[in-house]
């Protein structure tokens, strides 16, 4: 049994499943709603990591490599654009000289070489810049939608034999004579459910100190905390990478129909499930990059997200902030392993390397074939955008986020002809697609649809779809009309936490506005 | 090609080594051609922060219930979220008329002030766009 549905975890029990172990995989809120859903979704060994940790940096490099294979629907070029501004720690000299290293790992990933801008160039290619920019370095790194890349590989999992099951806490390890047999877990319709296992895995992230401790074993964690600022649209046309103040690396990276301002990164204390964004960080991230890219002030973030990760804070555990943490070595109790502090870019290693301890344990001799073996939508060719059209009578914008999201089964997603309506506008979303999520993709909440498929991840933040996407999700479900109007408004809570740090004036007029439109409701906040 | 032409450019200078002759902003968008990274004009990026105002609140939509095929509110709240998606909307864009009366009427009707009748001019150069 896996515990923990990050791209950690997943990646893991897809790994398991591969190899033909029996697997199973419990979330206790829904795939990819931690950290790992949080991410930027970059796949980078960026020239500041080569210079820091070269190692892990040339594996981050491969494994980007491995998951633009395996997953080439999801992955998108991301150019780099850095410009060189006066007071800069990172002059022209160190960063010409980090790139030129950089280049000769760079085709391990598809990626071409850097290129060196004079500064009218640079402005000409992007005319957000500052005047005083004297010169820029342009590089690639390659992106990928973290929430998809997640529920690829539980999906991947399921599809190799893994049974996968979200919004279910674990409540209690069963022991046995001191050693961990089993796990008991809570259903969301308050079922409780015994599994006996040979082994657990403990793959929480920042909550694995909090998973350990319920077979009485201390894992020595050191949580992390970092803030991200996303805007409605893309407001440059290169990513921009610069200094803050303090020196820290800031980044301002358009993704299709977003950008995402990040990010902090500080150590964490304090309660890991209730993660709200200070309105001190977003003013740090903003200031930030406004010395960079001065009209940022001038465009609306959407929402701010918080999340946190981990490494293991004793450095014999951990190697390059990866740990694998036997307990039966370690504490004396068998049949528990921790895995704390991959990075976003190397999970598919990181779950490789874990998967290897755990088949030596269950005396399984198969060699991992993660690397080899494609995601769901990444095999076969997907059909042209305007055969999707033609056949399904849905605008160009629809046919171009379901290819984004389902690859080569996007037909699939669109059986059911009767819903090319659009349950989203902003994220030309169609209720067959949302209809599909909850029928194949396990969304049991509004909360789940964004992640999943992107509902309500729009200009409009949810203002004019929550309520029809609640009677899509409510018609698939089952729900009362009063079971929808309930999740319309948990969604909008919800949303609202992170909403609210990046409030302008125009986002206080369109929430005045949703407001309302919902007065009427009875219960409505 | 770009990789081979800077290579070359490297070895005429005088050691063979040292670094990269500047690129030129052309060379940049030749590189980046299939991925679309051509600049936004002046007047494009300064019309952005306007556009980005829309809350997709319909009021557009009452006065001019579409534009070609496409609904007012999802110029700025789904299309322009990124000018790059335009050559591949271009079918869902063709019919709308730059200067017909329902796209002003549905522009004077925005209360934030989206610039609608600059959205169609920006989508439309975009979609047109090889």
């Amino acid at each position: 049994v896996v515990i923990g549905g990050g791209l950690a975890g997943a990646g893991l029990a897809r790994d398991l499943a591969l190899r033909g172990a029996s697997v199973m995989l419990l979330e206790k809120l829904d795939w990819g709603a931690g950290a790992s859903g949080a991410s930027s979704g970059l796949l980078p060994g960026t020239p500041r990591q080569l210079e820091i940790d070269p190692e892990s940096a040339r594996a981050a490099l491969q494994d980007a490599d491995d998951i633009m294979r395996i997953g080439g629907h999801l992955v998108h070029r991301c150019v780099f654009l850095v410009p060189v501004l006066a007071g800069d720690g990172t002059g022209y000299e160190r960063m010409s000289s980090a790139l030129e290293t950089y280049d000769r790992v760079q085709p391990r990933k598809a990626a071409r070489p850097h290129m060196y801008l004079a500064a009218g160039e640079a402005r000409r290619l992007e005319p957000g810049l500052p005047a005083d920019v004297s010169a820029a370095f342009l590089w690639e790194e390659w992106s990928i939608d973290p929430h998809r890349l997640v529920w690829a590989n539980v999906l991947d999992a399921v599809r190799s034999g893994a049974r996968a099951v979200n919004h279910s806490r674990v409540e209690a390890l069963l022991r046995d004579r001191g050693a961990v047999i089993g796990l008991r877990y809570r259903a969301p319709d308050g079922h409780r459910t015994e599994v006996r296992a040979r082994v657990v895995v403990n793959a929480t992230g920042a909550w694995a100190a909090e998973s350990a401790a319920l077979a009485e074993v201390d894992v020595g964690l050191r949580p992390f905390r970092c803030a991200q600022v996303v805007y409605d649209r893309r407001i440059s046309n290169f990513a921009i990478s610069t200094e803050a103040v303090d020196g820290r690396h800031l980044a301002l990276v358009p993704q299709t129909g977003h950008t995402f301002l990040g990010s902090t990164e500080e150590d964490h204390y304090g309660d890991l499930d209730a993660l709200g964004v200070r309105p001190e960080e977003v003013d740090y991230l903003v200031q930030g990059v406004d010395r960079a890219f001065p009209g940022i002030r001038r465009h609306r973030p959407l929402w701010a997200v918080a999340a946190v990760w981990a490494t293991l804070s004793a450095r014999s555990d951990a190697r390059h902030g990866v740990g694998i943490v036997d307990h039966a070595a370690r504490d004396g109790v068998e049949g528990l392993f921790t895995v704390v502090g991959g990075q976003f870019a190397t999970y598919r290693r990181t779950a490789e390397a874990a998967a290897n301890t755990v088949c030596a344990r269950l005396g399984l001799h198969a060699r991992c074939a993660t690397a080899a073996r494609l995601l769901p939508g990444a095999s076969g060719a997907a059909p042209p955008i305007h055969e999707l059209v033609a056949e399904h009578g849905i605008s160009s914008l629809a046919a171009e986020g379901l290819l984004a999201r389902h690859g080569s089964e996007t037909p699939a997603v669109l059986q059911d002809a009767r819903r090319g309506r659009l349950a989203c506008r902003c994220q030309a979303l169609t209720e067959a697609e949302l209809a599909w999520a909850v029928g194949s993709e396990q969304v049991r909440t509004l909360g789940d649809a964004f992640r999943r498929v992107g509902l309500a991840g729009g200009p409009c933040a949810g203002g004019s779809c929550v309520e029809r996407a609640a009677e899509v999700l409510g018609h698939e479900l089952g729900w009362s009309p009063s079971q929808r109007r309930e999740a319309a408004r948990d969604y909008v809570i919800e949303a609202w936490r992170n909403r609210s740090p990046v409030l302008d004036r125009w986002g206080w007029a369109q929430e005045e506005l949703a407001y309302g439109t919902r007065r009427g409701w009875p219960g409505w906040l | 090609v770009t990789g081979l032409w800077r290579r070359l450019r490297r070895a005429r200078s005088p050691n063979g080594v040292g670094p990269s002759p500047p690129a030129s902003a052309d060379e940049v968008e030749i590189t980046y051609f299939e991925d679309r990274l051509s600049p936004l004009t002046a007047s494009e990026r300064a019309q952005m922060p306007a556009i980005s105002r829309c809350i997709n609140c319909g009021l557009c939509a009452l006065v001019a219930r579409r534009l070609g095929g496409v609904r007012p509110p999802d110029l700025a709240a789904a299309y322009l979220r990124d000018v790059r998606r335009m050559p591949a909307a271009r079918a869902d864009l063709s019919w709308i008329d730059p200067g017909s009366a329902a796209l002003a009427a549905a522009a004077a009707a925005c209360p934030v002030g989206v610039p609608l009748e600059e959205c169609v001019a920006m989508m439309r150069r975009w979609a047109a766009a090889p």
